[in-house]
């Protein structure tokens, strides 16, 4: 960015006479096209950029098991065993299974299938529920947590980073400056305690909400009013105690920035200048403090499915933290890789997107083919 | 001035009233153009626009009430210009912002009454207060260069003030207002279309005196509108305030601690100190005249070229004159470019350093002073040639040399209030890194040598050492920053721009200081400024730095005293004296910028060398 000033400068001297002569300051003005357009060599480098991070976090989720002692056909062995009481000729069923799963492949070879396999968002069959696949699997759960969280990422986000301004906004009514570092308790709590809390006040007393699961039993899945106010009334509970849990994190990050922002010489001049206090919280202090927690949101978003496994498992919702977390337990190598893998790409894909947005919304980033 | 506390306002304005000012008449042209309210014209000449009567402000803290302000009596009529001087904490800044009633808490107007243009300002409900900020009495904050919201275009927040206080309007009538706004201060309309950041210092401060105008206000408060620019863009955004401040007629306080300044922009001036009007009066009387020995003191605190050294006549030993195997500074043809821009073309000159000088490189922002300051540091490298210290190239120093080189050579940089880090004691920031270059023998040596360097710069040790930076004044800050690299007992010290952002009275002081390390101990210094009347007192030899290019250099008193290049007279005729009659911008003609021709094509000026430093011509 630095080296870009110097360089308007030396176009500065086509610019038209009517500049008046005493100001040198030279000025060119970009037209408002070329700014918001992207240069090749920079979206480039981005989508290189892109492709690496998911290279290496796919390569890391496939050596990681491998370096288990546990032999997935085994498990499977075991699970048979136990569901039928004896399995024979083990050996036989045991080196078919590997067979199977490609285990006796040198590993170089299964890693190139791997590799193969995931850009195909093949990740095998799932050894719990064998022979489902697991990209069904994630098929199935990944709306439900795509809907649940980020619904309740974009409202934790919202009321957070309000909350957390108006802790700083001088004109808050002193109401709100006492209730929300109060309401700041909630946070310390752990999500599974307040889930808890939440159902056994709301679903197991009032019984206003029910106890489990995505959508009622009763309703037939489908773009119906009736099937979408289902998953409303299920969802609301889980998303709840997701956004009582995680809305100090933004409104702490939100006050720190709106501590800075609220001593800017650009604040005072917006005060002299006789704006309306709410134009002034909005357009200068808001609008600046919120930049940085805007590249926190797209770290969340990958990161949420990870946090929210407990919340999923608590209100026996049907989403990719509850397939995670049955997939642990069972030892599912298949659908933790599956599922591993649908979070990195969430992750880098939301990156990704900020980054190129950020200039948008920030005119003193640019693109700079540099990266 | 028999009462400081108490001037009589107004005995005052029958005494400055009778003053021919050429203003006067523009007040009358301007007036009956411009002003939409206000009545007859004539009869509302020289009508205050601003009286302020018996005004305290005070802050209640936990050590008790500081009053920031102590009944404050003084008038501000339309089309006058007031300034209001003084050093930091005299209550200039207060004043302004009791006035916006934007006083910070705790800080409140415990007594006295605010009138403008027959308002009681202290009665008005907040939305009617609201509404009279910018309509009808503007601030410009000072450091104009963060005044700019960042994420929104330029013209986008000359709008919104405009709506704030006529509702809404349609986008083709802000358009056509914000564009005559930026063209009453000489920016072009496309400037509106700009984000802030694409913007120079200058034109930003342009850019607040178009907002401050955009409503005509009756007072236009400027708080140290050009502090952080350099002489030149100085006097430039001054003959623009005043010339957008005549055309609308308002009133105008100006806020400042530079005579020089005052001198060349207001019709009165009041001086503060401590919260308290010490001298008020017409600027001509009091800059001949003046009545209190703390104005006596402001005025010859301003460094004059040519006129008597501000510097203590050095009492020390001669230098020591020690044989150096090496020349201790070798630039050998050393260049720095950025991408298209040359920021430094090759340069070449030996600093022997035997016999220890001040060699001053002036120039303004972006001549490449600091580009050259940050090689010699070996913070930045340069594109092309060889530094050599001490006969060693840097970049091709190891270790140990590098090590050397960095206690050998110490900066004292701009900005006093960023140079220390505020989670540690004064006392752990100059004995840090005296230990780590294993200069300490033990504590009480290093308590020796802090006590030592303290004593040098004039600090009290037992009063610093044990303090925090925040708990210290700016000049106190600066004074610590030279004293942390004497510590060190360097042999090469880089100063850029070390009292910029001290106030003018703490300038002199300072400067004696580092002029002191030369004589004491045999330390040669490199002085980064854009202050020619200091360059031309402390230094030794001075290279006049234009585009990147070395175009007049020589001894102070032949460059700066009788300037041969047409840029270096551009500078010296931009310094502002504490002359109401002196012509600002020297001799008659032309406006007088860096980018004409005659400027940018006159050749090297060659004025002569000193001993021990060569530059080498071409």
């Amino acid at each position: 960015m630095s080296r870009a000033a110097p360089r308007d400068r030396r176009r500065d001297r086509r610019e038209p006479p009517a500049t008046d002569a005493s100001d040198q300051e030279p000025v060119d003005i970009p037209r408002k096209a070329a700014r918001l357009r992207i240069p090749p060599g920079y979206l480039v480098n981005r989508l290189l950029t892109l492709l690496l991070t998911i290279w290496i976090a796919a390569t890391l989720i496939w050596i990681i098991p491998r370096l288990s002692p546990v032999d997935p056909a085994d498990i499977m062995l075991g699970r048979m065993a136990a569901g039928a009481g004896a399995v024979q000729d083990a050996d036989r069923i045991l080196d078919q299974l590997r067979e199977s799963f490609g285990l006796n492949d040198p590993l170089i070879v299964q890693y190139v299938k791997y590799l193969r396999n995931i850009v195909l968002f093949d990740f095998g069959l799932s050894t719990a529920t064998f022979p489902t696949k697991v990209s069904a699997l994630i098929a199935r759960a990944l709306p439900w947590t795509l809907g649940l969280m980020v619904l309740s990422l974009l409202i934790t986000f919202f009321i957070g980073n309000l909350l957390g301004a108006l802790m700083v906004w001088s004109h808050s009514p002193k109401l709100v400056r006492i209730a929300i570092p109060a309401a700041m308790v909630f946070t310390s709590i752990p999500p599974i305690l307040s889930g808890l809390l939440l159902m056994w006040i709301f679903a197991a007393k009032l019984q206003w909400f029910p106890l489990a699961g995505a959508y009622g039993l009763t309703v037939e899945p489908g773009w119906d009013w009736a099937f979408a106010a289902s998953v409303l009334h299920h969802g609301f509970l889980p998303a709840l105690s997701i956004v009582i849990v995680t809305f100090g994190f933004w409104a702490l990050g939100m006050r720190g920035m709106m501590i800075t922002v609220q001593g800017e010489d650009y604040v005072r001049l917006a005060e002299a200048k006789g704006l309306r206090p709410r134009t002034v919280l909005y357009g200068y202090m808001i609008r600046n403090a919120i930049l940085p927690q805007i590249t926190a949101f797209a770290l969340k978003i990958g990161l949420l499915v990870a946090g929210q496994v407990l919340v999923e498992r608590i209100f026996a919702y049907n989403g990719m933290g509850k397939l995670l977390y049955d997939a642990i337990l069972d030892q599912d190598f298949p659908v933790i890789q599956g599922v591993s893998y649908v979070i990195i790409l969430m992750t880098a894909l939301a990156v990704f997107l900020v980054d190129l947005a950020y200039p948008l919304i920030d005119p003193r980033i640019r693109h700079g083919s540099d990266g | 001035m028999t009462e400081p506390g108490h001037p009589d306002g107004g005995s005052r304005i029958h005494e400055t009233a009778g003053v021919p000012g050429t203003t006067a008449e523009t007040v009358h042209t301007g007036s009956g153009r411009n002003r939409g309210r206000g009545g007859p014209v004539d009869s509302m000449t020289g009508r205050p626009v601003l009286t302020l009567r018996e005004l305290s402000v005070d802050f209640p803290t936990p050590q008790g009430v500081v009053q920031a302000v102590r009944k404050l009596s003084l008038d501000v009529r339309l089309g006058r210009r007031v300034g209001f001087v003084g050093e930091s904490g005299s209550g200039k800044t207060t004043t302004a912002l009791a006035i916006m009633r934007m006083l910070a808490d705790p800080g409140h107007v415990s007594g006295g009454t605010i009138d403008l243009g027959g308002v009681d300002m202290l009665k008005l409900s907040e939305e009617d207060m609201r509404l009279a900020r910018l309509s009808r009495v503007a601030y410009i904050p000072q450091g104009a260069m963060n005044s700019l919201n960042p994420v929104m275009r330029v013209e986008q927040q000359l709008w919104d003030a405009i709506s704030a206080h006529e509702g809404r309007r349609n986008r083709k009538e802000l358009m056509r207002r914000s564009d005559e706004a930026l063209d009453s201060v000489g920016l072009h309309p496309r400037t509106g279309r700009l984000h802030p950041h694409e913007l120079s210092g200058g034109m930003k401060q342009r850019v607040c005196i178009a907002l401050g105008m955009i409503l005509r206000p009756e007072l236009i408060i400027a708080d140290e509108p050009t502090s952080a620019l350099d002489v030149v863009t100085q006097r430039q955004v001054m003959q623009t305030l005043r010339e957008a401040q005549a055309l609308a007629g308002s009133g105008l306080i100006l806020i400042g601690h530079d005579m020089g300044l005052m001198a060349q922009s207001v019709d009165e001036l009041a001086v503060l100190r401590q919260g308290e009007l010490v001298e008020y009066g017409d600027i001509r009387r009091i800059l001949g005249n003046p009545g209190h020995p703390y104005t006596r003191a402001l005025i010859s605190s301003v460094p004059l070229v040519g006129g008597k050294s501000f510097l203590r006549p050095s009492s020390a030993r001669e230098a020591p004159g020690s044989r150096r195997p090496a020349p201790l500074l070798t630039f050998d043809r050393v260049s720095k470019v950025y991408g298209k821009l040359t920021a430094l073309h090759p340069l070449s000159f030996t600093l022997r350093g035997d016999v220890p000088k001040i060699i001053s490189i002036v120039g303004q922002s972006g001549s490449g002073k600091s580009t050259l300051g940050s090689i010699v540091l070996g913070f930045t490298h340069p594109t092309a040639g060889a530094v050599r210290f001490e006969g060693r190239d840097l970049r091709r120093a190891g270790a140990a040399g590098k090590l050397g080189f960095r206690r050998d050579v110490q900066a004292v940089l701009q900005d006093p209030y960023a140079c220390f880090n505020p989670f540690y004691r004064v006392r752990h920031a100059l004995a840090y890194p005296y230990r780590r270059f294993g200069l300490a023998r033990d504590e009480a040596h290093i308590r020796q040598r802090m006590e030592e360097v303290c004593r040098t710069v004039g600090l009290d040790p037992d009063l610093v050492l044990p303090r925090y930076p925040h708990q210290l004044s700016g000049g106190q800050r600066q004074r610590l920053i030279v004293a942390r690299a004497l510590m060190l007992s360097p042999k090469l010290l880089v100063a850029d721009e070390p009292v910029s952002m001290v106030d003018a009275s703490l300038r002199a002081t300072i400067l004696s200081n580092i002029y002191d390390l030369k004589d004491r101990f045999g330390i040669s210094i490199l002085y980064i400024t854009h202050d020619l009347a200091t360059a031309y007192h402390v230094s030794d030899y001075v290279m006049v730095l234009y585009r990147g290019r070395v175009v007049e250099a020589g001894p102070p008193g032949q460059v700066i005293g009788n300037p041969e290049h047409p840029y270096t007279r551009l500078l010296v005729d931009s310094i502002p004296w504490p002359d109401p009659d002196r012509p600002w911008g020297g001799s008659a003609g032309p406006e007088p910028a860096a980018d004409h021709a005659h400027v940018a094509d006159a050749p090297f000026a060659y004025r002569g060398s000193v001993e021990g430093f060569e530059l080498v011509t071409r």
